[in-house]
């Protein structure tokens, strides 16, 4: 590629060069000067120049110009505030407009000390008010949902949400109603804002008009701290911010990572924090006693406990993994059991495959790509939300977005992203096999977990022996509260003698453990996590688990089996990455982590074709609903966006069945049957069925759909 | 100088809104005349012809199609502006009442010369009538197979004066809340659905046919060197005769105003002239003695606008007029940009006080800076159209402005021609949401 | 599919972008919902266009020929912009008061007709214009209101 032609633009006196066509909001940042702004924001699309807050003067043009819609050219001069008075005084102007009817209620607004208005009229507004008049009033707060209160009188309608909801989202569910002074961001007949995207307006709201009704009225922004970590709620690994204090978690949001998640978070990322203090939450380990039920139980004791658990196993161990564990978790529990016990058996969430390392590109290459070939029948936006709004992007610069591998424009590609999401993708090999195959330019799987990779490639790390299936099973450990929950894991349970389950809840395991150890969430971890494109992410506690973490127990149990653990992430990491990360030391993992080649992967390994689902039904595809699972079910804000029971399916079934959106429907297989709504999806392939797994039952392969 | 019909040839003598009428007098024969040249010679043609645009900015026709970006692998449209909303302007719609033929003639020829195939004839929703007559022209000349390739769509907007401004439209167009853009992209490179478009006014379009009849010479041998050609003035306010006129450009308003008009009407006293529509700087009774053409106006410190006087007699109070003009544009501010949204509201408020009497001297200085800190800053010219009047006003008519703070209320005691006069904004049907009160 | 779905559909085809036929569709839905729009509308029109109902109630809101509260069965608009208001709109729009019963922006008791001030309305040389049903009437004085409101309660 040639490098970008560069221009000399002057600013307040000051040359500076960059490349032609950059913004001149950035040039100006180029050469040190701020230019102020509300309504500019890049990721929403272009310039709406709204607001009126950047207007300078630009040399050959009379009048005063908003310059966020302009780009440098060669030999343009402009002149802020800093030096024209006239930009000074449009500056001034504009400010004062916005503040005629904005209520300046600061000590008590959320946004106050975090809020641009705030800074901007600090830095170049008036200091008096000349409006005497009543201000305008409006009914507030709206509740736009359950986790989203909008105050009206304190919009200064610079249409980033709503911009937000149109251009990047594409939910089309946040708007601007009326016109004039009248104008005001609504939804439709005042229905909640329910999209999986919609909290990244309460971050681009320049004011206190959009706020989160779980933050509200918990702090000011000088008694917080903003601690850098990732999300653990699902593959993106999306990086954060959680805005703590007194060691609580009270908010988290965003910490743009450019080729991760552009600054935009969904809503579980964004509101699903709360699960850290749900009332179930597990604070002490508990010990089932005959007859009596579940008893609490000192840690010394519980170490007693599992100690004898381990030992009375005598190797005959399972471990069912989360896929949510940290690296260094997973690589603990693996030493200690497989180095310390011989216990060498391990059911993983899903299967993986380093194949998929030959083809590792950042996911911000998806918005470069010329066709994006979406596969695998669940839809992206419920397993990795962020690569949904990488395809829209995409899609909006001009992408071809198909849902075949045989498609046309798939052959005629120059830069083809291939994307897995969805049962059989043999976890990656299938869609490393076909970027192999077609020559595409990059290829993602979408897992089920947020580090399911990460606990695999560690489990794998900690010993080097191998060893039999135990049967019967003396003794299984269950990691965590997905693998608690899955249906597959208790199957085993009801197999073995005996069942530890390390869990954040009560109620997961209670019905089934012997010994259960509190869990602790992504949020009061420290380690790494690996994300889908196979980046290697750190993670750091945000807040203080009411039990010690997992890793703190493991070290202390591996004592006690004369494995030698350090109860440090730090230490534990050390030692493992020499294994899988190159001698990678922690300390550079980074806060905005790069994404490390691989300079080689192994070919992929395919089963022969698999037995198609018998019988002529429809083939259903089961998912898990992105706002659905233990932490979502605890949060109170996100109730709201649970899956509804329906059944979806192509207009094609619909149309043969004549069964329209809405419809009251049979789905059934195998003598057994459900009840569920009908909703006819466009973009769903001709016999195919999807119904989220909440509202599934016990259905599965082929099914058959009537009215 | 003086009444020269063009525009509205004929259409005294003949029902023109029937082809073969149209026809009978020479209709669509400059349509071949204008497609056996190339789009290069065409355009050259309309550029030596220097028909400034009719709508308000003057803008030179030929100029504008010249910036058409005809390379782009994009279909090329034209875009009529047939949203005639400024108060005062009321000549689109005799157009397209009377002569439709001629528009649908020039929008054939402008098509050919940008290369488009493709023209939207965006009309303001309240011109029913209008919208039926020049719907069925436009039936009737593409059943004759007059169109060729091209084709021609009459399109309804819905009550929004902004949807005049050109970037509004194409918003409103593409089925959007009709608010204007940022420019660049200018319309030429990047217009309707992002593709190089061409927006000119009925009148514009309605007159380029004489100027493929006349040639560039003899069109420019119709009105002054710098504003050649007609322009149909609409007169309204209080004068005898108010009505549509076509007068070569030049003319002087005094003869448009007295000898065209009649004069006042009732033997009042003329006491303003807002020329152009009612965004524009006022004149004074004194200032009458102009040329109405581009220049000369503009030379006085207003515009050529939309060629739409409102006169006004002695009986007005100005503040009255301030108010209820200022009225209309808060009603009509789009609410994008900041000034024009939150300024135009506190003017409204400002001169509502002062109306009262309950201003103080002040309050006077307060508006007069509000208007100076709307004036150039919004994101398209409505926020300007707010201001030149009442800037206007305040700067010919202070004293009257001075004599509500100093009388404690309006010096006209109740007997001002706008009295009490409502304005829609002064009705709130509109709004779903609820404003609770202060 | 409804009617006005497909109606809908037929009008979005003619255009480039079926989003351009957002204006056309819901002056359709209001006409055939007696001269209003309600939820339903917007709903209704987003389905036949892919597009959200928020989406078209925002645009129905930004344009004052819909309407988003029920309207009468007839609509009478006088302009009283400044070359209207100038000869004496405001002694029209009270003639209108007395004779109707009812304030600008309201609707007669029986449903039958809402009265409105507009906004210029285009007939600036014909003052004062009044529109009824959309049909400009021209140089209405005050004497004239009676007559029109008889005529259109009996239309």
């Amino acid at each position: 590629m040639s490098s970008p032609e560069l221009v000399t633009v002057t600013i307040d006196d000051r040359p500076v060069q960059v490349p032609k066509g950059l913004g001149i909001v950035e040039a100006a940042l180029a050469a040190g000067i701020e230019i102020p702004v509300f309504c500019y924001e890049p990721r929403l699309g272009p310039p709406v120049g709204a607001c009126r807050m950047c207007l300078c003067e630009v040399q050959g043009m009379p009048k005063l110009q908003a310059v966020c819609t302009m780009t440098a050219q060669d030999g343009m001069v402009v002149r802020t505030a800093q030096t024209s008075e006239k930009a000074a005084d449009g500056q001034n102007a504009t400010l004062e407009f916005i503040l005629v009817n904005h209520p300046l209620d600061c000590p008590v607004c959320d946004k106050g000390g975090e809020c641009p208005l705030q800074d901007l009229t600090f830095r170049w507004g008036p200091g008096n008010t000349r409006m005497e008049f009543e201000k305008r009033t409006l009914e507030k707060p709206i509740p736009v949902s359950p986790a989203i209160a909008l105050d009206r009188e304190r919009c200064i309608l610079c249409y980033r949400c709503t911009r937000f909801s149109e251009a990047v989202a594409e939910d089309g569910q946040l708007v601007a109603q009326n016109r004039g002074a009248s104008s005001v961001i609504a939804t439709f007949d005042d229905q909640p804002y329910r999209a999986p995207f919609s909290g990244n307006v309460i971050e681009l709201c320049p004011v206190g008009a959009l706020t989160s009704t779980q933050y509200r009225f918990e702090a000011r922004p000088w008694e917080i701290q903003n601690v850098p970590s990732v999300c653990g709620l699902c593959p993106v690994g999306c990086n954060i911010s959680a805005t703590t204090r007194e060691g609580k978690v009270k908010r988290v949001v965003s910490r743009n990572h450019p080729e991760v998640d552009e600054g935009w978070l969904c809503d579980k990322g964004r509101f699903g924090f709360t699960h850290l203090n749900a009332r179930d939450r597990i604070a002490d380990p508990l010990r089932r006693v005959r007859r009596r039920g579940l008893e609490e139980l000192s840690w010394d004791d519980a170490l007693d406990e599992a100690e004898r658990l381990l030992r009375g196993a005598e190797g005959r161990i399972v471990t069912a993994l989360s896929g949510s564990e940290t690296v260094e978790q997973a690589y603990a529990l693996g030493k200690l059991l497989r180095a310390g016990l011989d216990a060498h058996t391990a059911v993983f969430p899903e299967q993986t495959s380093a194949a998929l390392d030959a083809h590792r590109l950042p996911l911000s290459s998806i918005a470069q790509a010329d066709v994006v070939a979406v596969l695998g029948d669940v839809p992206v936006v419920e397993r990795a939300p962020i690569v949904d709004l990488w395809i829209k992007q995409a899609k909006r610069s001009g992408a071809h977005v198909v849902s075949s591998p045989d498609d046309e424009a798939l052959a005629g590609a120059e830069r083809a992203v291939l994307i897995w999401c969805g049962p059989d993708g043999e976890g990656g090999a299938r869609v490393a096999d076909l970027a192999q195959r077609t020559g595409a330019a990059g290829a993602f799987y979408l897992p089920e977990t947020p580090n399911g990779r990460g606990v695999c490639d560690a489990w794998a790390a900690a010993d080097d022996a191998e060893g039999p299936d135990p049967e019967p099973i003396g003794l299984l450990v269950v990691s965590g509260d997905e693998a608690a929950a899955d249906p597959n894991v208790r199957a085993l349970a009801e197999r073995a003698e005996h069942v530890i389950v390390t869990s954040m809840f009560h109620g997961l395991a209670a019905g089934w453990a012997d010994l259960i150890l509190p869990g602790t969430s992504y949020l009061e971890r420290d380690g790494t996590y690996v994300n889908l494109e196979g980046r290697l992410q750190r993670l750091r506690r945000t807040a203080i688990p009411p039990a010690p973490d997992e890793l703190a127990w493991i070290s202390r149990l591996a004592e006690r089996f004369g494995v030698e653990l350090a109860p440090y992430p730090s230490a534990v990491f050390a030692e493992l990455s020499g294994r899988i990360y190159d001698g990678l030391p922690f300390g550079e993992v980074g806060e905005h982590a790069e994404l490390r080649t691989r300079s080689e992967a192994p070919a992929p390994v395919l089963p022969g074709e698999g037995p198609s689902p018998k019988g002529k039904g429809l083939r259903l595809v089961r998912y898990k609903a992105l706002f659905s699972g233990p932490a979502v079910e605890r949060v109170p804000e996100l109730q709201f966006q649970r899956p509804a029971a329906e059944v979806e399916l192509s207009a094609e079934d619909a149309e043969k069945r004549k069964i329209a959106s809405g419809d009251a429907v049979r789905v059934s297989h195998n003598g057994t049957s459900l009840e569920l709504r009908a909703r006819v999806k466009r973009d769903l392939r001709a016999g195919v069925v999807r119904i989220p797994a909440e509202h599934a039952g016990d259905l599965g392969g082929s099914v058959e759909v009537a009215k | 100088m003086g009444l020269k019909t063009m525009l509205l040839a004929g259409a005294d003598e003949r029902d023109l809104t029937k082809l073969g009428e149209y026809q009978a007098i020479g209709g669509y024969e400059q349509v071949p005349k204008a497609r056996a040249m190339s789009s290069d010679d065409l355009i050259a043609l309309l550029q030596a012809a220097n028909l400034r645009g009719r709508g308000g900015a003057g803008f030179p026709m030929g100029r504008k199609a010249s910036l058409i970006d005809r390379k782009s692998p994009k279909p090329k449209y034209l875009v009529v502006n047939a949203d005639e909303s400024e108060p005062g302007a009321f000549k689109d719609r005799q157009v397209m009442a009377q002569v439709p033929h001629r528009l649908i003639e020039g929008c054939l020829i402008t098509a050919h010369a940008i290369e488009s195939q493709d023209v939207f004839i965006y009309i303001r929703g309240e011109y029913l009538t209008e919208y039926e007559v020049l719907q069925r022209a436009v039936d009737e000349a593409r059943a004759a197979g007059i169109f060729g390739d091209i084709e021609v769509t009459v399109y309804r907007g819905a009550g929004a004066y902004i949807c005049g401004e050109e970037t509004a439209l194409l918003d409103s167009l593409e089925g959007r809340r009709g608010q204007p853009r940022p420019r660049p992209p200018f319309p030429p490179i990047q217009g309707l659905y992002a593709a190089p478009t061409q927006i000119n006014n009925v009148c514009t379009i309605a007159t380029v046919p004489a100027i493929i009849e006349l040639g560039p010479d003899g069109f420019a041998n119709v009105g002054t060197p710098g504003s050649p050609g007609t322009v149909i003035f609409s007169i309204s306010g209080n004068v005898e005769k108010p009505g549509n006129y076509e007068l070569e450009l030049g003319t002087s308003m005094r003869e448009l105003i007295y000898t065209h008009a009649g004069g006042i009407a009732g033997g009042h006293q003329l006491k303003a002239v807002i020329p152009g529509g009612s965004s524009v700087p006022a004149l004074s009774a004194q200032q009458i003695d102009v040329p109405l053409d581009y220049d000369s106006l503009g030379a006085i410190g207003t515009f050529f606008g939309a060629a739409s006087l409102i006169v006004v007699d002695e009986r007005c109070c100005m503040v009255q007029l301030a108010l209820r003009s200022t009225k209309f544009y808060m009603h009509e501010s789009c609410g994008k940009c900041t000034p024009c949204r939150e300024g135009t509201r506190w003017m409204v408020q400002l001169l509502e006080k002062i109306e009262a009497g309950d201003a103080e001297l002040s309050d006077v200085d307060l508006l007069r800076n509000v208007c100076s800190r709307i004036l150039g800053k919004s994101l398209c010219a409505l926020g300007d159209f707010a201001v030149y009047p009442v800037s206007s006003y305040l700067e010919k008519w202070g004293e009257e402005f001075v004599a509500h703070v100093e009388h404690g209320g309006c010096p006209y005691g109740g007997e001002s021609s706008l009295e009490r006069i409502f304005a829609p904004s002064d009705q709130h049907t509109h709004s779903p949401v609820a404003q609770v009160p202060a | 599919m409804s009617s006005l779905t497909a109606e809908i559909r037929e009008i979005a085809a003619r255009y480039p972008d079926s989003r351009t036929a957002i204006l056309p569709a819901l002056r359709l839905a209001q006409e055939q919902n007696g001269g209003w729009l309600t939820s339903e509308s917007f709903v209704q029109v987003g389905e036949a266009l892919g597009l959200t109902p928020a989406y078209c109630q925002a645009v129905a809101s930004f344009y004052d020929m819909f309407h988003l509260a029920p309207v009468g069965r007839h609509t009478v608009e006088v302009c009283t912009n400044l070359s209207c208001a100038l000869v004496g709109a405001q002694q029209v729009v009270e003639a209108f008061e007395t004779e109707l019963g009812v304030a600008p922006g309201e609707t007669t008791e029986d449903g039958e007709i809402t009265f409105r001030a507009v906004e210029c309305l285009g007939g600036c040389g014909y003052a004062t214009v009044v529109a009824v049903d959309n049909r400009y009437r021209h140089f209405v004085k005050p004497e004239d209101v009676p007559a029109i409101v008889e005529d259109v309660r009996g239309a």
